[in-house]
């Protein structure tokens, strides 16, 4: 390792994902290790049910769970699902805005592909039925893109900085990185980010499935629909989820004891400007935005242990992420999995459930593998770890997300840097 | 038709999440009662219009807000006759 954080460094000390595996981080990793999927038909009286024959669908969640009464009305799934993920990971942190650090001193970014796209659905189809006035005034702060962030900004009293960043399948990634960034530009002390999607709703997912994105005829087996690298793949699960994450400055967290997972050492984003929803094939993109993260971290490619992939199990992107890799690694490519294979593709909520695995993979030691990958696809070779969780030490590791529209984003993680490591 | 429309006012805040226990006539729609948001009266002013037909306009709603349960009740009853009689 040629760089160690410092006081002024980014690191993870709370960790909160809801997703088709469960609600919580350590349980979701656990489940992720031995191999369980959490992709399954959609059940009669799902709105998927008919639509797809295989989704990755999230636990129930009531707005009372994480909003007082009067608060939750029309507030779309993707930000209750936000919420319970901020909850998580700022009680895991150990840490209460205004209690252990200043509200000014604290921000929140929690992304999203599209916001609240089934209240808008259903609020259209209501006023296609029964006129204009079925229309709520409710809907707007209900399915709003920032206003997960907003209402976990009301929740917890945050009174710094606050954003969303809608970059699709980077929205996650993209708010992750950011928090790196105003962690190491002295912006905040806090930041709670990451990402949440709810697109399980028919017309987004028809969108999906006529774009030809996900993967289709595995409704006898739904658990082996999606395999990224591998030689049967045909496309993505469509999941709903979200992952959030506490990043704190070094200092910060060792001033009041915190432990961490994982310091946040680097980012890389770029962008394919080649076509909306096709990678550019030979994988150059996603290799400046790892070959970025490497830079700004100040490692060396020898120094990262694990990948993280963006892996959705398209043909194209696939196959461009491992020219992508083969190019900034070369022969000694690190060990590479797509969780994607168990939780599916979560869209704007992938990138931050992904952080988060990966902050758990290297506090752990202990990479969790590609489920389905029966046969690599020959364009596709790599250090895979498949079949089972393989126990490895890391000092580094890289989350891959690359989204509709080019937009490219590398996290780089690593052992923590804080006094107490969890 | 005002009780009808009491019902309706007071069912239509408990589907919004009030408490309604202690509500009555009196209740003030503002700080000192309910304290309803600006949406929330909003969203009784698009439900009260499509049930009775009755609309109040943007400028009216911060006088609205102003209200008691019981003075909406008769903007809306007022109205409604209104409109009944000049139809």
């Amino acid at each position: 390792m040629t760089h160690r954080s410092t006081d002024a460094g980014a690191v993870i000390t709370g960790l909160g994902t809801f997703t088709p595996l469960g609600r919580g981080a350590a349980e979701t990793f656990d489940a992720l290790c031995h191999g369980k999927s959490g992709l399954r038909r959609p059940p009669t009286g799902h709105p998927l049910d008919g639509s797809v024959d295989v989704a990755g669908i999230a636990p129930d969640i009531e707005a009372r769970e994480v909003l007082p009464p009067s608060e939750g009305r029309l507030v779309d799934r993707y930000a209750l699902m936000a919420l319970a993920a901020a909850d998580d990971a700022l009680a895991d942190a150990g840490l209460v805005v205004g209690r252990d650090v200043d509200p000014h001193r604290v921000a929140v970014i929690v992304s999203s592909g599209a916001g609240g796209l089934s209240t808008y659905e259903e609020q259209a189809l209501a006023r296609a039925q029964r006129g204009p006035t079925a229309v709520s005034p409710y809907l707007l702060p209900g399915m709003l893109p920032n206003m997960a962030a907003a209402r976990i900004a009301i929740k917890h009293g945050i009174r710094g900085w606050s954003s969303a960043i809608a970059t699709a399948c980077a929205a996650g990634a993209h708010a992750v990185a950011e928090a790196a960034r105003l962690i190491r530009y002295g912006e905040a002390d806090v930041v709670v980010c990451g990402g949440a999607e709810a697109p399980l709703n028919p017309t987004s997912a028809l969108a999906f499935a006529h774009a030809r994105a996900l993967a289709h005829g595995w409704g006898d087996d739904p658990e082996a629909a999606s395999r990224p690298f591998d030689r049967r793949r045909n496309g993505f699960v469509l999941a709903e989820g979200a992952g959030v994450l506490v990043v704190e400055r070094v200092g910060h967290a060792d001033a009041r004891g915190a432990a961490g997972y994982a310091d946040l050492l680097g980012w890389g984003a770029t962008t394919d400007a080649y076509r909306p929803t096709a990678p550019r094939p030979d994988g150059d993109g996603a290799a400046h935005s790892m070959r970025g993260a490497l830079a700004k971290s100040g490692l060396s490619p020898q120094d990262v242990g694990y990948i993280n992939a963006h892996g959705t199990a398209t043909k194209l992107g696939d196959v461009a992420e491992t020219k992508a890799v083969r190019a900034v690694f070369g022969d000694h490519a690190p060990a590479i999995s797509s969780t994607k294979s168990m939780t599916g593709h979560l869209l704007g909520g992938s990138g931050a459930v992904e952080a988060a695995i990966s902050a758990l993979a290297i506090s752990r030691g202990v990479l969790p593998p590609t489920h389905n990958l029966d046969e690599v696809d020959p364009d596709c070779e790599l250090d895979h770890v498949r079949g089972e969780a393989r126990a490895q030490r890391v000092e580094a590791a890289i989350s891959n997300s690359f989204a509709f529209g080019g937009h490219n984003v590398s996290l780089l993680l690593s052992t923590a840097s804080s006094r107490k490591k969890r | 038709m005002s009780a009808e429309v009491e019902k309706f006012i007071i069912e239509a805040l408990q589907n919004m999440n009030y408490d309604v226990s202690d509500v009555t006539g009196e209740t003030p729609l503002g700080p000192a009662g309910l304290d309803l948001e600006s949406l929330s009266v909003a969203e009784i002013a698009i439900q009260v219009e499509d049930t009775y037909g009755v609309k109040f306009e943007e400028d009216e709603m911060e006088t609205v807000a102003l209200l008691s349960v019981s003075g909406l009740v008769k903007e809306i009853v007022e109205r409604a006759s209104a409109a009944a009689t000049a139809g």
